[in-house]
């Protein structure tokens, strides 16, 4: 991809990237979305792909994975959902997590 | 600027073939969306505007102006744009993924015949100033790119199927009304040999060439069996002798080269062609309204395709005329069964037959 053209090395240099929204961050952090929701798909298709192999291999109950959660499993997920969303929502209250220099 | 360009060169572990096919089908999915739903919503959106406007919107930019401030329009813009680029450039796109088979693909290349390189060639500036489609690199300067263009033309319309083949056929019908049986053909720009291999199959009695900038390209196009002699050639200035062929057609060639490289292309068809020859090129330029017309530049800019709007732009009727040709016809080309019925409501390319007799 190398090519001792002047006007060709020029064309690799970084050019900035076309703006849509009047904001130009909305336009970055769509493509931070769209990235994680490409991912989202993809791992979804793999988590499908291996549910099917562990299934037709007799190692795994589809039916037993689709039920909804007996109440014990249900409990026992509680703890980590709530850490997760703690996390996830924390940012949220725009406060320091440290004592560090006032804003 | 500080901000340097995406590494595109290592990725950091082995991309699966399922990752990877899953990753192109959901970019394909959100694709099929913004053809079928996002642009029948703006030009609902646009109408509503346009009705209500002080002055019938005439131009493009009197369009532009109507939809400036869409939020829609916003996001029909970023989704044509960054789609696109998560196609070729992404972490699950084609550039990733064919950097990581590059060996086999190299391999199959070497088993191409009937493929005649120049690498004395030098490169149009137009053609090198640009990585048209946002393909990194361009059709042309990496070995794989043809199986790059290849892989990414199969989803290039979304909607009209994977391989094209409605619209070749098509074409290649329109082709056989216009000249039922040449016998030597020339088709220009042929890129990976998708257009030249429907007119290999329609007139097996002739003798086809068929001419591209890019040998990455020819060297897939080679890989089929079709008796076609492909050649790394400018189609604005071939070695063919004056009124050689019978037939010049293209496909979705004109529409990537400044004015003055299509004058200069349409003046060599008309140097090869024999008197009473046909030329037939299918690209877009036949844009029935302001809006369709602001959709077809804003697309231009949105996929590098800084030529498209210069053709639209052009007196093509007159341009021929001048290079002596007659019979001009610029006829829409319907590229699936009802894609030219006012009802039709996705997304299309403003496909157009331009076809002329050589004097």
């Amino acid at each position: 991809m190398h090519s001792p053209d002047p006007t060709v090395a020029d064309s690799f240099k970084p050019r900035p990237e076309q703006t849509f929204f009047e904001d130009p961050a909305i336009d970055r952090a769509m493509g931070v979305i769209m990235a994680l929701a490409t991912e989202v798909y993809v791992m979804r298709d793999r988590q499908f792909a291996l549910e099917r192999l562990l299934a037709t291999r007799g190692l795994l109950d589809a039916a037993e994975l689709d039920a909804e959660p007996a109440a014990a499993d249900a409990a026992a997920a509680a703890a980590d959902r709530e850490a997760f969303v703690t996390h996830l929502m924390s940012s949220v209250l725009g406060v320091q997590a440290s004592k560090g220099m006032t804003a | 600027m500080n901000a340097t360009a995406p590494n595109l060169q290592t990725p950091a572990t082995a991309l699966s073939s399922r990752s990877f096919a899953a990753g192109q089908s959901f970019i394909t999915a959100v694709k099929v969306f913004w053809h079928a739903e996002l642009f029948p919503a703006l030009r609902a959106e646009y109408e509503q505007r346009a009705a209500t406007a002080q002055h019938r919107p005439e131009t493009v930019d009197d369009v532009g102006s109507l939809l400036r401030d869409s939020t829609l329009y916003q996001y029909f813009g970023w989704f044509e744009r960054h789609m696109q680029r998560f196609k070729y450039a992404g972490r699950y796109g084609l550039i990733a993924w064919h950097r990581q088979q590059r060996g086999e693909l190299l391999g199959r290349l070497d088993e191409a015949s009937n493929v005649e390189l120049d690498p004395q060639l030098e490169m149009p500036r137009y053609y090198v100033s640009c990585d048209i489609h946002q393909h990194p690199g361009g059709v042309w300067s990496d070995d794989v790119a043809g199986f790059v263009y290849e892989r990414a033309a199969s989803t290039t319309t979304p909607l009209a199927g994977t391989k094209h083949a409605d619209l070749h056929d098509r074409f290649t019908d329109v082709i056989g009304r216009e000249s039922s049986s040449p016998q030597r053909v020339l088709d220009m720009g042929c890129g990976f040999g998708k257009s030249t291999r429907p007119i290999a199959e329609r007139f097996p009695e002739a003798k086809i060439d068929a001419v591209d900038l890019s040998a990455p390209c020819l060297r897939v196009a080679a890989l089929e069996p079709h008796d076609v002699r492909y050649r790394q050639m400018d189609a604005a200035a071939t070695d063919y002798p004056d009124a050689h062929f019978d037939l010049v057609t293209s496909t979705m060639l004109l529409h990537e080269m400044p004015p003055p490289a299509v004058e200069r292309t349409l003046a060599e068809a008309a140097r090869v062609l024999k008197p009473g020859g046909k030329m037939i090129h299918l690209d877009f330029y036949h844009l029935a309204d302001p809006f369709t017309r602001f959709i077809h530049y804003t697309h231009g800019r949105r996929n590098n395709e800084p030529f498209m709007e210069p053709l639209a732009e052009m007196d093509l009727e007159g341009t021929l005329e001048r290079l002596g040709f007659t019979n001009v016809r610029i006829e829409p080309f319907e590229e699936a069964e009802g894609a030219l019925s006012p009802g039709f409501r996705p997304w299309r390319f403003p496909w157009t037959v331009i076809s002329a007799e050589r004097a």
